[in-house]
């Protein structure tokens, strides 16, 4: 009961008047970024990561925290309320919460999925505060062998499961490596992929590429293909829902926690899968009037995949805080933050910042509590907020992407980098690569790199090294498993095209 | 290489055909492989001007970057033919995005000419008046309808992230002719 006491001490720091200040501010900017298109949460905490500089870590940490929640919250109103598919890991929720809204329950449809967002995250943080410590104290005997290998593992995992072509996701992965291998290398100090150009020496800054490949990439792919009818929103007043809503609410919030917490740890689960699964669950699991009104806007079709969403995201933490493991853009983006700050997330990070560890963690049930309050309510203003002309959001969005950029170095060179990596953001966008893998192959290439290094200098040259350690070549068999997902897919889908399509008729 | 008046049944006219033939190994997305695979190319080209290190113990700074490139011309050359055979990546889809819709190339190089132009100005200038700028004709290429207001919306957003940002954050933006002003 250690962790409880360090959870208490937690909660201590973060309910001071000003931290709760700061977590405000991350779960309305959150929100905000989470219903806005085109923007989400990764971009948002990568935007302020030079502005936050002078803040205190926990603060800092606190404040992305609600921003990452945040945006899971804000994201399901928009597939809730705008008549238009969305990203992959809100297309689910829209599928019944689109179709509820328009018969009508729009209020019925966010609040069962505020509510279970709120079930989901805080049933998960506990689990994260259980399971934390648990994965550290296994953790702790990790030599870099085992670290590489994870590495590894997350590279190949991201890769093969968020693209549905392995080649494009592994492009992707390569471009990040390849700009995280850009400027002096740590151990020798030699300059590598610099082309002479003196700027690059110290490397491209993670916020130029994020900013570039999400914010400038998404305007310009967006002003190539904009939808030039005007948004249509439905009108939504208060969320609430009624006793029935509840009664068919809380089973698929469960389910879809049990499903949302492992995916969002394990690399290259993500909020897609579970989300996916919870929804074809509870189809599975309806019976009589209720399996009817499927594809009508069921509410279980909302409330479990929006659990699911909200508890990998909890889950992602898990990786993230006790291995430094990002297992999503966000996660990559929270760990560039740390290691901004000096720190690096880890066994050791558990026990040199306990403060600040349990601060956030105390930070994200707050966070949770204060989200509930802010979209049950004020579920009319965020919808209002979803009718924001489209020339207006993106312009300000690249405006805000040169004004954060450039406060980085304050030089105009930073802004053409951004241009080129906004070029291929588009690029990747219009051609079907996922930028995750990209963003987690640049923050955590380096790194992958120290552990290989690390790991063949204990070995004195020996490659051997890398799978005598039992855990190390696991995680190497599992990654291999991971490349090989997408082959065993597309031969299952072969198989089965013929019976599914009877299956769903 | 059919000839015009060559005879066919139930097939597009032979202009299209063409047209489709030739569009069966050109696409655009093949440009996209290419830089994978020519990055990969030039990291492992770039590497070897780095000299590794003969006192490390185990390996220099060179290996990694290696396998990194390497790896990236065995998926580029992968992607390469994966596009010549005709493979292609799902776009990604977005709330604002009508995936159907044919490029408009037009938005795309406006918005890009434009955003250079502000990178250009943008020190002369300063922040307010380059970011309004910025601002005003963005969203007019993006289709704004009310110019007017879109001005408005631009030097209020420009105004408002100066006050913000270098008065209350301390961030270093350029203040331009405005010096002074406030």
């Amino acid at each position: 009961m250690e962790s409880f006491q360090l959870l208490l001490d937690g909660f201590a720091a973060a309910l001071t008047p000003v931290n709760l200040l700061y977590a405000l501010i991350g779960v309305t900017l959150g929100t905000l970024v989470g219903v806005l298109p085109g923007i989400g949460p990764a971009m948002t905490v990568a935007l302020l990561l030079p502005i936050t500089f002078t803040v205190p870590p926990a603060s800092a940490f606190i404040m992305f925290a609600g921003i990452y929640y945040g945006g899971m919250y804000g994201g399901s109103t928009t597939s809730i309320l705008l008549n238009t598919p969305g990203e992959s890991a809100s297309m689910i929720t829209a599928l019944e919460g689109n179709k509820m809204a328009r018969r009508g329950r729009a209020a019925q449809a966010l609040a069962t999925a505020a509510i279970g967002s709120f079930v989901a995250g805080t049933i998960a943080t506990a689990l994260l505060v259980v399971a934390a410590p648990a994965v550290v104290s296994f953790a702790i005997s990790f030599g870099p062998e085992d670290y590489f290998a994870l590495a590894v593992l997350a590279f190949v995992g991201v890769s093969a499961v968020l693209s549905r072509s392995l080649v494009r996701g592994l492009a992707s992965l390569g471009l990040g490596l390849v700009i995280g291998l850009v400027g002096i290398d740590q151990q020798t100090g030699q300059a590598r992929l610099t082309m002479g150009v003196p700027q690059l020496l110290d490397g491209i800054d993670v916020v130029i590429v994020a900013v570039g490949l999400f914010a400038l990439g998404e305007a310009l792919y967006v002003a190539s293909r904009l939808r030039h009818s005007i948004p249509e929103v439905v009108p939504v007043g208060r969320a609430w829902m009624g006793r029935s809503d509840w009664g068919r609410s809380w089973r698929p919030w469960l389910r879809g926690t049990a499903l949302g917490f492992p995916f969002g740890a394990l690399p290259g689960g993500g909020a897609e899968i579970p989300t996916f699964l919870s929804y074809a669950t509870e189809k599975k699991l309806a019976r009589g009037a209720t399996r009817e009104e499927y594809g009508k806007g069921a509410i279980e079709g909302v409330a479990g995949p929006e659990a699911a969403n909200n508890a990998s995201a909890a889950g992602t933490l898990v990786p993230l805080l006790t291995l430094g493991l990002p297992t999503s853009a966000t996660a990559a983006i929270l760990l560039a933050a740390f290691q901004q700050y000096g720190l690096q997330p880890g066994p050791q990070l558990f026990d040199h910042n306990p403060a600040l560890v349990w601060a956030m963690i105390a930070s994200l049930f707050i966070g949770n509590t204060m989200l509930l309050v802010l979209n049950l309510p004020l579920a009319p203003l965020w919808a209002r907020v979803l009718r924001i002309p489209r020339p207006y959001l993106y312009a300000g969005i690249i405006v805000f992407a040169a004004l954060g950029v450039y406060a980085l170095n304050a030089t105009v060179v930073d802004l053409l980098v951004l241009f080129v990596l906004g070029l291929l953001g588009f690029a990747m966008r219009r051609f079907g690569l996922p930028i995750a893998p990209a963003v987690i192959g640049m923050i955590l290439g380096p790194m992958a790199e120290i552990q290989l290094r690390r790991a063949l200098a204990i070995g004195a040259g020996d490659i051997t090294v890398l799978v005598k350690s039992p855990i190390a070549a696991v995680l190497l068999l599992l990654a291999f498993g991971a490349l090989l997902t997408p082959l065993v897919r597309k031969l299952a889908e072969r198989r089965q095209l013929a019976p599914t399509h009877i299956h769903e008729e | 290489m059919s000839s015009p008046d060559t005879p066919v049944s139930g097939a597009p006219p032979t202009g299209a055909e063409e047209r489709d033939k030739r569009r069966r190994w050109w696409r655009p997305e093949l440009v996209l492989a290419l830089v994978v695979l020519g990055l990969g190319v030039l990291v492992i080209v770039g590497t070897l001007d780095v000299s590794a290190a003969a006192s490390q113990l185990g390996i220099g700074p060179r290996f990694f970057p290696m396998l990194v490139g390497g790896s990236m011309v065995v998926v580029g050359v992968f992607y390469v033919a994966d596009v010549l055979r005709g493979g292609r990546g799902d776009p990604e889809e977005s709330e604002d995005v009508d995936v159907d819709a044919p490029a408009d190339w037009r938005s795309v190089g406006l918005v890009s000419g434009i955003f250079l132009a502000f990178t250009a100005v943008l020190n002369v200038v300063g922040w307010i008046i380059g970011s309004a700028l910025l601002f005003f004709g963005l969203s007019v290429v993006l289709g704004a309808q009310h110019k007017a207001r879109a001005a408005v919306v631009g030097v209020v957003l420009g105004v408002l992230t100066y006050l913000v940002f270098v008065k209350g954050l301390g961030v270093t933006l350029p203040a331009g002719p405005l010096q002074g002003v406030i």
